[in-house]
């Protein structure tokens, strides 16, 4: 998995230029454009979710998947336990892809027997308001591993980008000061709030 | 109503190229913003074909102009477009942001003074498209 940020409207210009001096209230106009690779098509149904962000995604209308076992995110627990069944039935579907695929059937329809698990790239486009909003579900110790991954590195290169704006960002918790999860909370949030701390 | 483009995602076509690409080439997102940020020759071919292209395209950037305008004509605008953001600096000043899908889309709906004016705010930040819009302006 790799996040990378491609572009991005810096704050400081912006403010210079309205004569705003808090770039809180400039958020919704800033826009972030992140390069993601390597995700699952399980991560990539949960990101798309974000509906106020922009996606342009590989399109498996017009590319071909090879080598499917190569091109697979295998879970941590799948690795720890049942790694050879998931193995195996990747092997099979890559196999049967192909098949399809030789046979004439269109990309487009012999994608139907592709994993979750296949491998997908995307460019995301998000302003500053909505990424925060992505980070504070994201970054939670209640998400989901891949998805979290993701909104970590993502964070990282938005706090190495612009510092001033990125470094109160993080789950709820560490962006409130308290967890709005209620009963549903992990219970460590003092955890959350040292690994967040910039 | 005065409009200045005052910030922007820097080398916006090359990320509308780079997003065209990437949903039909096997190639990473990174690895093509990469070569084309070095082929502008390329950037220019790929954006050309932008006709065929969705929209969606259109919308890995953000543009942000400083607005002299009051109340009733911002009013205006936010019932032409919901794609754009206001924010009010004061009596008759405002921030407004979107990105090019946006500019286009509205520019095809309404060709007024206003518009005209945006769209001619693109010229040096995104030629080809600025083109592709002017085209499109009945």
């Amino acid at each position: 998995m790799k996040a990378k940020l491609l572009a991005y409207t810096p704050a400081a210009p912006l403010m210079k230029a309205s004569g705003v001096l808090d770039w809180r209230s400039l958020l919704p106009h800033l826009g972030y454009t992140f390069a993601v690779e390597k995700i699952s098509r399980a991560c990539s149904h949960q990101l798309v979710r974000h509906r106020a962000a922009s996606f342009s995604q590989q399109s498996q209308r017009y590319i071909t998947v090879k080598r499917l076992s190569e091109r697979v995110v295998t879970p941590p627990s799948v690795e720890t336990a049942g790694a050879d069944e998931f193995n195996k039935l990747v092997e099979e579907v890559s196999e049967a892809y192909q098949r399809l695929v030789e046979q004439g059937v269109p990309k487009e329809d012999a994608r139907f027997i592709l994993p979750n698990a296949t491998e997908t790239s995307l460019l995301m486009t998000m302003d500053g308001r909505s990424l925060l909003h992505f980070f504070g579900l994201r970054c939670c110790n209640r998400a989901q591993w891949e998805i979290r991954a993701l909104a970590d590195r993502m964070l990282e290169e938005a706090r190495a980008a612009e510092p001033d704006v990125f470094n109160e960002a993080g789950p709820y918790c560490y962006q409130l000061g308290y967890c709005p999860e209620g009963r549903f909370t992990c219970g460590r949030m003092q955890e959350a709030l040292d690994m967040y701390r910039p | 109503m005065r409009i200045t483009l005052v910030a922007h995602t820097p080398d916006v076509e090359v990320m509308v190229a780079a997003s065209m690409l990437t949903t039909t080439s096997g190639a990473q997102p990174s690895t093509l913003h990469e070569r084309l940020q070095a082929n502008p020759e390329k950037v220019r071919e790929v954006v050309g074909r932008l006709e065929v292209q969705h929209g969606n395209v259109l919308e890995h950037n953000r543009l942000i102009w400083v607005l002299e305008a009051t109340r009733d004509e911002v009013m205006d605008v936010m019932l032409d477009t919901r794609y754009l953001t206001f924010t009010k600096l004061d009596r008759n000043r405002w921030i407004m942001s979107g990105n090019l899908r946006a500019v286009a889309e509205y520019a095809h709906k309404k060709d007024t003074e206003f518009t005209g004016k945006l769209v001619e705010s693109l010229k040096e930040v995104a030629p080809t498209i600025h083109q592709y819009i002017r085209r499109g302006v009945k």
